[in-house]
């Protein structure tokens, strides 16, 4: 699938904490092996009990829709011929008070209303320096 | 409690639109510094402290040769965010005169957005996104404004918050902006038709729920009052300062309790309890607004009000002139006056202390400067009588 702002838009620099989340396919989330605890985006520690021992788990790919604004000036130039556009906050089902930033691609720029349910699509992009290849999530209205 | 500190001297530089500073943003720092100098009967060479934030570009070698400063004893800023630490940049020259490390220590801000980049378009030229930014760029999730709608369209759909209570707020800086002629809106009266017909930047914001880019510095000295008592300018008690930060927000902000939020509990719960104060207590509020959106979360978040109060809590000219019931942001604030990154806000706190506002609210016993809700540690400072 290509992506809400263009295929041309601004990649993430992929790095240990941000990689299974960009790369995998899937909604990837760190859960603590100790306590449990998950948070977003991840952290080199558990900030709900000190430990060091994480994983990243999948989750089922739906969330509901926090807040979300139609964005109708044009920060970056590569957005001058996007807008307007919408940008959501999505709690992420199975990752209590988990929130992530996207983009809700079926929806016009304000049609994305508080309490949407979402699903998971991921976006491939490649980034132009390293050649490294991604699948870049976001979202559609269920 | 009694801060031992005093603001001895204010000043700043003329304020101009960006781009409209036939000065350098060094030249503009230097000319704040050198009048808050003035103002206290202090030779800038006796300056021995420097204190900004988020990095200002005028650093303390350049400055303390500039200014002829012969031995710097104290140098310091607050780490993370931006106008968020315009208050605790004020605490830091307390923290260092009143321990005792330096005497006379200047706090200040500089910004010349025409010279330098905008701070709402930083990240304009970025092709990929790293680390905290990763999260959020990708998806359009550029600039302050968006992160502050986001939190604000959230918080107006909890509690029931319509437009007019943004509108509000801009309208309440607008008008007093109309007394202050250092303000760069002076003479540019604002009507809420204007306010509805303006432009949307993003959504719930329009063009006059965002305060200007601006060019201009501003600064104040803080010393002992012994030494203040050698001095000309009016001594202003520092009575309490306070940052901030509640409990794992979350790298980006957008996370669980915190959202949504400008992470401002803290910094109240600890103002008010080093000041023995409570917000009604308080004459006069300076609360930073690079957008509308914030004000209204922080004054709940404060103890202002219930959030389901505020739209009734800003309405009817609650905010305007200094006969309001809330005086508020009474130089123009960021969105009037100029946006030197909140630090225009500090003079104007002091000022009503020292009852040389133009806008000068009656009587003035506490009067407290907000740093930037929405960015964290926030922090504030509240001033009172000698």
């Amino acid at each position: 699938m290509s992506r809400y702002l263009g295929d041309d838009f601004l990649v993430p620099v992929l790095d240990p904490g941000n990689t299974p989340w960009f790369t995998s396919g899937e909604l990837r989330v760190q859960f603590c092996k100790d306590c449990g605890a998950c948070q977003f985006p991840p952290e080199e520690v558990c900030t709900a009990c000190r430990s060091h021992d994480q994983e990243f788990r999948s989750l089922s790919g739906e969330g509901t829709v926090e807040s979300a604004v139609e964005v109708t000036f044009p920060v970056h130039p590569l957005l001058a011929d996007r807008v307007p556009y919408n940008v959501a906050v999505i709690s992420l089902d199975g990752a209590p008070g988990c929130n992530a930033i996207g983009n809700v691609v079926n929806r016009g720029p304000r049609e994305v209303a508080i309490g949407q349910r979402v699903r998971a699509i991921f976006e491939e992009s490649t980034d132009p320096n390293t050649g490294e290849t991604m699948t870049i999530p976001n979202w559609e209205a269920i | 409690m009694k801060g031992q500190a005093v603001v001895v001297g204010v000043g700043e530089s003329e304020y101009y639109k960006r781009g409209g500073s036939p000065e350098t943003e060094f030249q503009l720092a230097l000319k704040a510094i050198t009048r808050a100098a003035e103002d206290a009967g202090l030779d800038p060479s006796e300056i021995d402290g420097l204190v900004s934030y988020m990095d200002d570009r005028n650093g303390p070698l350049r400055l303390s040769a500039a200014l002829g400063m012969k031995d710097l004893k104290w140098s310091s800023t607050p780490w993370a965010g931006g106008g968020n630490n315009s208050s605790a940049a004020v605490q830091f020259a307390d923290a260092g005169v009143s321990g005792g490390y330096a005497n006379y220590v200047v706090a200040f801000r500089a910004l010349a957005q025409g010279q330098f980049y905008r701070l709402g378009s930083f990240f304009a030229g970025a092709r990929s996104a790293q680390g905290d930014a990763s999260w959020r760029h990708p998806y359009g999730l550029l600039s302050p404004a968006q992160e502050c709608a986001l939190h604000t369209k959230r918080f107006m759909h909890d509690h029931g918050i319509s437009q007019e209570a943004l509108c509000d707020i801009s309208l309440a800086c607008y008008a007093n902006a109309q007394r202050n002629p250092r303000a760069v809106r002076y003479g540019s009266p604002l009507t809420r038709e204007d306010y509805h017909a303006s432009r949307w930047i993003v959504e719930p914001f329009h063009l006059f729920d965002c305060c200007p880019e601006n060019d201009g510095a501003a600064a104040i000295i803080v010393t002992t009052p012994e030494r203040a008592k050698d001095l000309k300018g009016t001594p202003v008690p520092i009575l309490a300062a306070s940052q901030g930060l509640g409990p794992n927000i979350g790298t980006p902000s957008f996370q669980g309790d915190a959202f949504p939020g400008t992470f401002y509990e803290k910094v109240g719960e600890t103002l008010w309890q080093r000041a023995g104060a409570r917000p009604e207590d308080v004459d006069v509020l300076q609360l930073y607004e690079n957008f509308t959106g914030p004000v209204l979360m922080a004054l709940a978040e404060l103890g202002y009000c219930e959030p389901g109060e505020v739209a009734d809590f800003v309405a009817n000219g609650a905010l305007e002139g200094p006969e309001a019931r809330v005086p508020f942001n009474t130089s123009g604030g960021n969105i009037g006056e100029a946006y030197i990154h909140g630090f225009e806000m500090v003079n104007e706190a002091v000022r009503q202390i020292r009852g040389d506002s133009t806008c000068q609210v009656e009587d003035v016993e506490l009067s407290l400067a907000v740093g930037g809700p929405g960015y964290a540690p926030g922090s504030a400072v509240l001033f009172g009588r000698a």
